[in-house]
């Protein structure tokens, strides 16, 4: 066969071309540094000079090199944070560390993810199978896309604490409750994105209907999936994280942010803000991962 | 026309269905609101039979889901319209009926009609909460989040190197759960409403960004080689074909955004109010039990998020002429 | 049987005898259209005997997609008789009595190139060895190399190639396609149309083939069924007497262009 197939050409590996994007990044890293410096300087400025008007003994003179030595900043200084990382973060195992509760957290996250896919994926199928049930529910699903569901899960906490269901499983069902619309509406447009010439083809197969949903329609609908999972996953973050401060929680990112921000404990607060942002994008990465491994075929 | 003309599955409005469908609804929806006539309110009275009632109840509603799938039946406007509209009446109804069957204490679970009555005698504070969640901490947050964002995007789109160091950090930030950045900024900037205008500008802002960025970069290499042709200045370039491609863009990621700016200042309210806002109320009744208040407040909020959700689809359909 | 058996025998493959493989008597499609109705095809009588190369050609709206739709039972007839192998179309296509090729490759693109060719077998649940069928069906359009690529990985034409592969995996007697070139360059057109006929020449196939290419419809076909439209009917059938195995100097034929000719005018008269 003579046509040529799509040409090859040869580019530098794509780990070089990684790292050589890293430039930038660290360029904007430090401009935002500095930046941060100021920003913390000129936000602890009055409070510092407070503190040493009222004669407060401290280790330093002026209120600019108090600044960075408040014992409740309003922004904490870069040591302060890295010695308020280093007393949250050890030890490691311990249930009073923040390692130990971001697994908590995480666990009730991924948990509740599953839960949320399987109703979502349930709710879809009748979404497709049934123009009474789509016409009938779809717009109210719709419409709770606008709402703000997580007002609701302060209240959703308290009912299913008083119908006795505790521990884990009340912050997964509430981080489902909040995750499952994008993955049923998702779907429910997956299902029925299939190429009307696949369909053709199906049919000129004469493949009964569970083919055409088994090799046709689902394997379509995965990247719609995908899609709505990455919505989902920082929604369910921040379900269980609202499910635990709303409720009687013992371990999990949500009751050391409620605790801290009862004690008024900034630079805490900042650390725990810095693991929720950690979290956040390792699950988004995890989503990403998993979807390059089901869907191997697409381009990116 | 003769490509893929396949026949559209044309059902004909048979109109001998459509008496029995009216008669379906009218014994479910009819039927419900008897039964919610008929049970006592939670509370007072004798408990009725709850047994008893549930089958009654699940009759009702089964009839009623039977006149709703015939009234689903067909392309006419009513048949795509009517269904949610009674599917939210009968679910409505189902509700109060089995609460007041049930007996389930206010305390749980309140009746609709219990949160109706609080929405209506709590209407000047709750209001207010929802003056102060929605138009000070909301929509300014959004405006000021949105403004940020589309100035943002114009710099990355105009300067590459910003492109490849600034947005990376743009998608990390969209991931971060806003929970965790908002007792930080509250406590940075106070518990008056201002800290969670900040909240939600923070939050509006990198969708936003990442939307219009994306939107600028997808103008038609077509169109530009035309422009160019036409050795048009850069800004004309930039507003007769980069603009108009961007829009479709930047209104989807303003959707995501204006239910993100709702969530984001309810979740802030939660760590520190000067005792006004939606999310203030809802966690300081949970806490009390007044649980029809909260649901009032929930009404509202998601009153509030329809609202903001039709308000920037309007802007959307006023701004683009296609579709 | 296996295909590549039929070959060697057949060095012109001349019609076979025998009752027609695909039977149409006085065909009518009919599509609603809002306020009215489009007469898409009418009086449509057509006899294709095993082993023939039919083109159907003619311009957009002449109904040669609804015909080749209706003979796959992609649409009902309003009226008429259409028999394919003897059988009901709805029967012939229970019974995989073909295979269909779209004017787009029409390739699914989560499966890799060599498990497209194998989708018809594993839908069907053909026994044996799939895998090696579907290889060796590879093979025959010459894309064995490109088995584990992704479809968007490969040329538009390399695409159309498996997508003929595909429909030929399952081995029906029948090969229906649909302007399968209409969207390739002229080039690579020319290239596939002879690869297309070694193919029928090889496994002994009918074809039917829509096209809108008048040079194309010649170089192919035994008879060109010349189609024209609104309402869409049958013109005229045109026998092409051009000698097999055809090659690139058939288009300097003094009969090559006659034949083209002959279709022109045939169209023509049609739009007059």
């Amino acid at each position: 066969m003579l046509e040529p197939g799509p040409a090859v050409t040869a580019t530098r590996p794509p780990w070089l071309a990684w790292l050589a994007g890293l430039g930038p990044m660290l360029i904007v890293a430090l401009i935002a540094a500095a930046l941060y410096w100021s920003l913390m300087l000129a936000a602890n400025l009055g409070p510092a000079a407070r503190t040493l008007a009222s004669g407060a003994e401290l280790d330093c003179r002026t209120a600019l090199a108090c600044a960075s030595q408040l014992r409740n900043p309003v922004v904490p200084a870069p040591a302060q944070l890295a010695q308020g990382f280093a007393r949250l973060s050890t030890p490691v195992t311990s249930p009073l560390a923040l390692p130990y509760n971001v697994g908590v957290t995480a666990g009730e996250t991924v948990l509740g993810l599953v839960l949320a896919t399987v109703t979502g994926l349930g709710l879809a199928l009748l979404l497709v199978a049934s123009r009474s049930f789509e016409r009938a529910t779809l717009p109210w699903l719709v419409a709770s896309q606008t709402v703000p569901v997580v007002a609701i899960a302060p209240m959703l906490a308290v009912l299913l604490g008083q119908y006795g269901v505790q521990g884990f499983l009340p912050k997964a069902i509430i981080a489902a409750y909040i995750a499952f619309f994008p993955i049923a509406i998702g779907m429910s447009r997956g299902l029925r994105s299939a190429d009307p010439l696949h369909l053709d083809l199906m049919r000129t197969y004469h493949a009964s209907g569970a083919q055409t949903f088994g090799l046709l329609r689902f394997p379509v609908s995965l990247p719609y999936l995908f899609t709505a999972l990455k919505v989902s996953v920082t929604a369910a973050l921040v379900g269980s994280i609202v499910a635990e401060i709303s409720t009687i929680s013992f371990s999990g990112l949500g009751k050391m942010l409620a605790e801290n921000s009862r004690a008024s404990d900034t630079v805490a607060l900042w650390v725990i803000m810095g693991y929720g942002a950690l979290l956040g994008v390792t699950l988004v990465a995890l989503v990403n991962a998993l979807e390059r491994w089901v869907t191997p075929w697409s381009r990116r | 026309m003769e490509q893929t003309v396949t026949p559209s599955r044309t059902v004909a409005a048979r109109p001998g269905a459509a008496l029995p469908t009216a008669a379906a609804l009218l014994v479910g929806v009819g039927g419900l609101l008897l039964v919610c006539l008929i049970l006592p309110v939670p509370g007072e009275g004798a408990a009725p039979e709850a047994r008893a009632w549930l089958a009654g109840i699940l009759a009702l509603l089964a009839v009623g889901a039977l006149g709703v799938r015939g009234a689903a039946q067909g392309m006419s406007r009513a048949a795509q319209v009517a269904p949610a509209l009674l599917t939210g009446l009968l679910a409505v109804l189902t509700a109060e009926g089995l609460l007041r069957a049930y007996a389930v204490p206010a305390g749980l679970i309140p009746t609709p009609t219990r949160v109706l009555a609080a929405l209506w005698n709590a209407r000047t504070v709750l209001l207010q909460d929802t003056y102060t969640t929605f138009v000070l901490e909301a929509l300014l947050g959004f405006l000021a989040g949105t403004v940020l964002g589309l100035a943002l995007a114009l710099l990355v789109v105009r300067f590459r190197f910003l492109e490849r160091g600034l947005l990376p950090y743009a998608a990390l930030f969209s991931s971060i759960p806003i929970v965790a950045l908002a007792p930080v900024i509250v406590k940075a900037i106070g518990l008056d409403w201002p800290s969670k205008t900040v909240v939600v500008a923070v939050t509006v802002l990198f969708p936003v960004m990442v939307g219009a960025v994306r939107g600028l970069q997808s103008a038609s290499p077509l169109h530009l080689d035309l422009m160019h042709t036409y050795a048009a200045a850069p800004t004309r370039t930039f507003l007769d074909v980069r603009v108009p491609t961007a829009l479709p863009f930047v209104f989807g990621a303003l959707k995501v955004a204006s239910s993100l700016a709702l969530i984001s200042a309810i979740v802030a309210e939660f760590f520190g109010t000067n005792g006004h806002g939606l999310g203030f109320r809802i966690q300081i009744e949970v806490g009390r039990f007044g649980l029809d208040v909260v649901w009032a407040a929930i009404v509202l909020a998601s009153m509030a998020g329809i609202a903001f959700f039709s308000l920037v689809s309007a802007a959307e359909t006023r701004l683009l002429p296609r579709r | 049987m296996t295909h590549a058996s039929a070959s060697p025998g057949l060095p012109t493959s001349p019609p076979q005898n025998g009752p027609p493989i695909v039977s149409i008597r006085d065909l009518q499609k009919v599509f609603p259209v809002p306020g009215g109705q489009t007469v898409a095809l009418q009086d449509a009588n057509l006899s294709i005997q095993r082993g023939e190369f039919i083109s159907l050609i003619g311009p957009s709206g002449c109904g040669k997609t609804t015909l080749l739709r209706l003979m796959a039972d992609l649409e009902q007839p309003t009226a008429g008789e259409l028999l394919i192998a003897g059988r009901t179309a709805d029967q012939a296509r229970r019974e995989r009595q073909y295979g269909y090729v779209f004017q787009a490759p029409a390739l699914m693109e989560w499966r890799t190139v060599l498990k497209n060719v194998l989708l018809p077998l594993d839908v069907m649940n053909v026994p044996g060895d799939r895998l090696g069928r579907a290889r060796e069906m590879l093979k025959l359009v010459g894309l064995e190399k490109f088995e584990r690529n992704y479809p968007w990985q490969l040329s538009g034409g390399m695409q159309q190639r498996v997508s003929i592969a595909r429909a030929l995996a399952f081995d029906p007697p029948l090969l229906f396609m649909d302007e399968p070139f209409g969207a390739l360059d002229e080039i690579t057109r020319e290239h596939l149309n002879l690869e297309l006929l070694r193919l029928w020449r090889e496994t002994g196939k009918t074809v039917i083939f829509v096209t809108h290419s008048i040079p194309e419809a010649v170089f192919l076909s035994t008879r060109v069924v010349v189609m024209t439209a609104r309402p869409g009917r049958i013109e005229g059938i045109v026998e092409i007497d051009l000698p097999h195995p055809r090659s690139d100097d058939t288009r300097e034929d003094p009969r090559f262009f006659t034949h083209a000719t002959e279709i022109r005018e045939l169209l023509k008269k049609g739009h007059a």
